[in-house]
């Protein structure tokens, strides 16, 4: 039998590679595959943020934690000192 | 009320009343998530065994950017890092605060502060702490100097 494709439709889907165990955030423990609990919407606005200590967080997250006084600047899991990873 | 606190706070009672760590389980959560008491029970083969404690937790719109306020209930144990109206003397209470601690792991710490105590008493300083303590101990300037216990 002889087929003959005419059309054809791709479906992807992707994720975020975090490597985590359970790919959760730290702070606010949403996955990575959901917004942080103050956007509607995952994807490209509420992506995880990388520090240089190699912990990752929703970059809304991290980035409420570190501009609050109390956060030393410190990294919620180790006490480094934060800084986003450079990609 | 802020989306974090509401959501973080319904995710971590559902977790701890799915799987409490043993002698610790949550008694009552008030409707709006910002008041909890937990029961703590003192661990086997330690000075508090037999005894059940029950900690107050009280959430601020912050958390967990900021920390829980949390306080023993009467009764409190006799302990050198409890005083005698239920303010405990824990860093991660207060400036040692990180929002990657959760409540299980506020009271894991607080049970086993409880189980590394080898002598029943209070802190030296009770006295003179109940004169001038505020009614939350996150107003108390805390002085950390001993691990030990």
């Amino acid at each position: 039998m002889k087929v003959t494709i005419t059309e054809w439709h791709g479906a992807a889907y992707w994720r975020w590679n975090t490597d985590e165990d359970d790919d959760i955030c730290g702070i606010c423990r949403h996955s990575f595959e959901a917004a942080c609990p103050d956007c509607q919407l995952p994807g490209d606005n509420c992506p995880p943020l990388w520090g240089e200590c190699s912990h990752v967080y929703h970059m809304h997250c991290i980035h409420k934690w570190i501009s609050q006084e109390a956060s030393k600047g410190q990294c919620p899991l180790d006490r480094q000192p934060w800084e986003d990873k450079r990609a | 009320m802020s989306a974090i606190f509401a959501k973080r706070l319904q995710r971590e009672l559902r977790e701890l009343q799915a799987s409490p760590p043993v002698g610790i389980a949550v008694e009552t959560v008030n409707d709006s998530l910002k008041q909890w008491s937990i029961r703590i029970d003192g661990p086997e083969e330690t000075l508090y065994a037999g005894e059940q404690f029950h900690l107050q937790f009280r959430f601020p719109e912050a958390y967990p950017l900021e920390s829980p306020e949390v306080i023993f209930l009467d009764p409190v144990p006799v302990h050198p890092h409890v005083y005698s109206n239920g303010h405990i003397c824990l860093s991660i209470l207060y400036d040692q605060w990180s929002p990657a601690l959760t409540i299980q792991s506020v009271c894991l710490s607080i049970q086993s502060m409880l189980s590394s105590c080898t002598k029943k008493q209070p802190p030296p300083d009770n006295q003179r702490y109940l004169m001038t303590a505020h009614r939350s101990p996150k107003d108390t300037a805390w002085a950390f100097h001993d691990d030990k216990v």
